[in-house]
C-alpha cells in the first residue's frame, strides 16, 4: 500500500479522532477560562483564605503531572465516592482543573501588570473601584494576556492527547490503532503530527491577527 | 474662602516617615508651588490631599469634607480634585476623546454627546483639537500632558493637583504645557504644583512652599521664597536648583 492509499484510507478515522481531540480541548478550555478567572479573582483578594486556597491549588496543578491528575480522577475519585463517570468527563475535568490553573496565574499576571498609574489617574477622577477595575485595567490586562493565553491553549490542544490514555479515540489514540493493523508507525505518527500541526498553526496565525488588532503599540 | 484644609499631616510607609505633621489652608483661586529636594515628601503631600496615599495621622479636608480612602463618599469627593501625573498616564486603550468623556458619562451621567461637546472645547482649549481621534501612543508627551490636563478639567474640579507636571518631557515641550498651566492659574483656578520649574513658581505662584524632610520648611510669596530665603537649607536649595 502506498502512502497516499494509506493516507486515503486512514484520513475519515483520523478526522474522527480530530474532532474528538478538538472537542475535549474547546470544553476543557471554555471550562478553564472560567476556573482561571475565578482562581485568579481569589488569589488577588484581600481576604487571605480565599488567597491560601488559590495557592494551594495552583501548587497542586503545578507539582502533580497531569497524567497523575486523570488518573485520579477518572480511578481514585471514582473509586473512593463510588460513582461512575465517562473517560470523557474525566478527562474535561482533568484538563480544565490542570488548565485552569496555568491560567489562573496567567490573568493574575496580567492584571498586576498594569501600571498602578492607570489605577490612580481614574480614581483621581472619580472612577470607583469596580468602574476602574472594568473600564481601566481589565481590557489593558487582556491585551497583556493574549499571547499567554494562545499559549496555554495550545498546550491545553497537545494535552489532550496524554489523558487518551483513560480510554477514548481522540486523535493519538486512533492514530495507535491504525497503526496496530497496518504496522506503518512512521506514517501514521507523521499524519498524525501533521494533524496537531495544523489546528495549532491555525490557532496561533489566528491569535496573532487579533493580536495585532488590539494592539497598543 | 479655605479650598483645603491640612491638620498634622503624617504619612509613614512602614518605618519610613515621609511626612512628619504638615499644616497648610490653601485658599480658594490660590496658586501654591510646592518645592524642595527629591525624596522631601512634596509628592507624597500633594497625593495626601486626593487621598491617592491615606494619611498615617492628621486630617485633609477639602471644602470642609474629610478626605479618607474609607468614606463612602471618596468617589464623589475626587471628582472635585482633578490631578495631573509626571507620567501623564493616559488610558493608552482609549481614544483621545474617550479619555475625556469616560469620567463625565460615568460619574457625572452625561450623555456622550453633552460630554464630547465637552471634551472638544477642552482640547481647543489646551490646542489640540485636531487630536480627538487619535490614540495617546501616536501623540508626544507634551501633546499627552495637555490631553491630561484636560482630561482632570472635564470633570469641572474645584482643585487641581499637578505632580511635577513637566519632570518627563523633553525640553522642548515644558514651555507648552506651562502655557495651559499659567492659563488655568490667570482663570482663578485653585492649584497646588509640586514642580522643579522654578521660573513657572516665580512667576505664577501666589504662595511657594519649601518642603523639607517631611515638613514646611520655609513658605511665602516667590520674591518672599526666591528672593530673601531665611533657612540655610532652603539658600542651599536654591543654589544647588540654580546650578543645574
Amino acid at each position: 500500500m502506498s502512502f497516499f492509499e494509506l493516507l486515503i484510507q486512514s484520513l475519515p478515522l483520523l478526522m474522527q479522532g480530530l474532532a474528538l481531540t478538538l472537542e475535549l480541548a474547546a470544553v476543557s478550555l471554555l471550562i478553564a477560562m472560567v476556573i482561571g478567572i475565578a482562581a485568579s479573582l481569589m488569589g488577588m483578594s484581600k481576604n487571605p483564605i480565599l488567597r491560601a486556597i488559590n495557592r494551594a491549588f495552583v501548587a497542586i496543578i503545578r507539582g502533580t503531572p497531569l497524567l497523575v491528575q486523570g488518573f485520579f480522577i477518572y480511578f481514585g475519585i471514582t473509586g473512593i465516592l463510588g460513582i461512575r463517570m465517562t473517560a470523557f468527563t474525566a478527562g474535561v475535568i482533568a484538563l480544565s482543573l490542570n488548565a485552569g490553573g496555568y491560567m489562573s496565574e496567567i490573568f493574575r499576571g496580567g492584571i498586576q501588570a498594569v501600571d498602578p498609574g492607570q489605577t490612580e489617574a481614574a480614581r483621581s477622577l472619580g472612577l470607583s473601584k469596580r468602574q476602574t477595575t472594568w473600564r481601566i485595567v481589565i481590557p489593558q490586562a487582556i491585551r497583556i494576556c493574549i499571547p499567554s493565553v494562545v499559549n496555554q491553549w495550545c498546550i491545553t490542544i497537545k494535552d489532550t492527547s496524554i489523558i487518551s490514555v483513560l480510554g477514548f479515540a481522540e486523535l493519538t489514540k486512533i492514530g495507535q490503532q491504525i497503526i496496530a493493523r497496518t504496522f506503518r508507525s512512521f506514517e501514521v505518527w507523521i499524519m498524525v503530527g501533521v494533524l496537531y500541526f495544523i489546528v495549532i498553526y491555525l490557532l496561533t496565525v489566528l491569535a496573532r491577527i487579533v493580536e495585532r488588532k488590539v494592539s497598543l503599540d | 474662602m479655605i479650598k483645603v484644609e491640612i491638620r498634622g499631616l503624617c504619612k509613614s510607609f512602614g518605618k519610613h516617615e515621609v511626612l512628619k505633621g504638615i499644616d497648610c489652608d490653601i485658599e480658594t483661586g490660590e496658586v501654591v508651588c510646592v518645592i524642595g529636594p527629591s525624596g522631601s515628601g512634596k509628592s507624597t503631600f500633594l497625593r495626601c490631599i486626593n487621598c491617592l496615599e491615606q494619611p498615617t495621622s492628621g486630617t485633609i479636608k477639602v471644602d470642609g469634607h474629610i478626605m479618607d480612602e474609607n468614606a463612602k463618599n471618596i468617589d464623589e469627593l475626587r471628582e472635585d480634585v482633578g490631578m495631573v501625573f509626571q507620567q501623564f498616564n493616559l488610558f493608552p486603550h482609549l481614544s483621545v476623546l474617550k479619555n475625556i468623556t469616560i469620567a463625565p458619562v460615568l460619574r457625572k451621567k452625561m450623555s456622550e454627546d453633552e460630554a464630547k461637546k465637552v471634551a472638544m472645547e477642552l482640547l481647543a482649549r489646551v490646542g489640540l483639537a485636531d487630536k480627538a481621534d487619535a490614540m495617546p501612543r501616536s501623540l508626544s508627551g507634551g501633546q499627552k500632558q495637555r490631553v491630561a490636563i484636560a482630561r482632570a478639567l472635564a470633570m469641572r474640579p474645584g482643585l487641581m493637583l499637578f505632580d511635577e507636571p513637566t519632570s518627563a518631557l523633553d525640553p522642548e515641550m515644558v514651555g507648552e504645557v506651562l502655557d495651559v498651566m499659567r492659563q488655568l492659574a490667570e482663570e482663578g483656578m485653585t492649584m497646588v504644583c509640586v514642580t522643579h520649574e522654578m521660573g513657572f513658581a516665580r512667576q505664577v505662584a501666589d504662595r511657594v512652599i519649601f518642603v523639607d524632610g517631611g515638613v514646611i520648611a520655609e513658605e511665602g510669596t516667590p520674591s518672599e521664597v526666591f528672593g530673601n530665603p531665611k533657612s540655610q537649607r532652603l539658600k542651599d536649595f536654591l543654589n544647588a536648583v540654580a546650578e543645574a
